[in-house]
C-alpha cells in the first residue's frame, strides 16, 4: 500500500443525484492506494450517508446550499469530513442511541449504516452553525489471493 | 434511478438502473405501487442487478413499497442483492424483513408456492 497523503475536496449542490461522483472519487482514491474493495465500498457507504444527512437533515435539499467533503488517506487511515450549510444541531443524542428500530420505519437508518462502516464517528458545530460529520476508517489492504503466499 | 418493469409467472418484476438514492425518487415508487395494486398486482420482486448501491432515503423507498405491498395481502421480496447493498441490508438488519434471492426465476417460484 502506498503511505503518500493523498487528499482531495470538493463541493455538491444540495442534491442526492450527486452522490454518485462522492463514490466514484473515493472509490478511485483508494484504489490507487490499493486498499481492498470492501473495505474502498464500506467507508464509501458511511460517506454517502453522511452527504445524504447534509444534504437532507443540514440544508434541506436547498439549491442556494453546498455540501462540502474532505478526504484525506495516507496508507494507515482514511478520513472525511462532510459540512453542510444548515443551521445546525445536537447530533449527539443520534450519535449515542444504539435503541433498536421499528423494522417497519422508513428513516433513521442513516448512522446506523455510518458507525458500522467507520472505525470513528464525530461531530463538530462550525461557527457559521452548519454541521460538520466526521469519518475516520483503519485501511485494509487489498489482499492478492492469487499469490502463493512466498516472497 | 430508470425502472424497467415486467412480469413473471404472475409476479411483477420492478428492474431498478442506477443508485437508489430516495429524494424525488420516492414519489415516482409511490406512484408505482400505488398503481400496481389499485391493478391487484401485490406480488413484487425487485430486482437490484443493475443498482450499484443504496442509501438509507434508498431504504426508506423499499420499506414504504413493501409496507404498502403487505398491507394489501401480498409480499415484495429482492433478487441479485450485490455484496454492497448485501452489507448496508445486515448492518441494518433489513435482512431480516427482506426475503433476497439469486434469481427472478427463484423470487417467482417462491410466490407460485404460498397459498392463493
Amino acid at each position: 500500500m502506498k503511505t503518500d497523503l493523498e487528499k482531495m475536496e470538493f463541493v455538491i449542490p444540495s442534491d442526492f443525484k450527486y452522490l454518485g461522483a462522492v463514490d466514484a472519487a473515493v472509490q478511485d482514491l483508494a484504489r490507487e492506494m490499493s486498499c481492498a474493495q470492501r473495505w474502498i465500498n464500506d467507508f464509501s457507504s458511511a460517506l454517502i450517508e453522511a452527504c445524504t444527512n447534509a444534504i437532507e437533515h443540514g440544508n434541506k435539499y436547498s439549491k442556494d446550499k453546498r455540501v462540502r467533503v474532505e478526504v484525506s488517506l495516507d496508507g494507515k487511515q482514511i478520513i472525511a469530513r462532510v459540512r453542510d450549510e444548515g443551521t445546525g444541531f445536537d447530533f449527539a443524542p443520534y450519535l449515542s442511541e444504539d435503541s433498536p428500530l421499528d423494522a417497519m420505519s422508513e428513516r433513521g437508518r442513516g448512522i446506523k449504516i455510518m458507525k458500522a462502516f467507520t472505525d470513528a464517528l464525530d461531530y463538530t458545530l462550525d461557527t457559521n452553525g452548519g454541521l460538520c460529520l466526521k469519518l475516520m476508517k483503519i485501511c485494509a489492504i487489498e489482499v492478492d489471493e492469487t499469490a502463493d503466499g512466498k516472497t | 434511478m430508470k425502472i424497467s418493469q415486467k412480469e413473471l409467472y404472475g409476479a411483477v418484476v420492478l428492474e431498478l438502473h442506477g443508485k437508489l438514492t430516495g429524494g424525488p425518487e420516492a414519489e415516482t415508487f409511490r406512484n408505482i405501487f400505488k398503481s400496481l395494486l389499485d391493478d391487484g398486482k401485490k406480488n413484487i420482486i425487485i430486482d437490484l442487478k443493475k443498482v450499484d448501491w443504496i442509501n438509507s432515503t434508498g431504504l426508506g423507498i423499499l420499506i414504504s413499497g413493501y409496507t404498502s405491498v403487505r398491507k394489501a395481502g401480498g409480499d415484495l421480496v429482492l433478487c441479485h442483492v450485490g455484496d454492497r447493498i448485501d452489507s448496508i441490508l445486515y448492518v441494518t438488519k433489513l435482512n431480516l424483513l427482506f426475503q433476497s434471492f439469486d434469481s427472478r426465476e427463484e423470487a417467482a417460484e417462491y410466490f407460485k408456492q404460498q397459498p392463493a
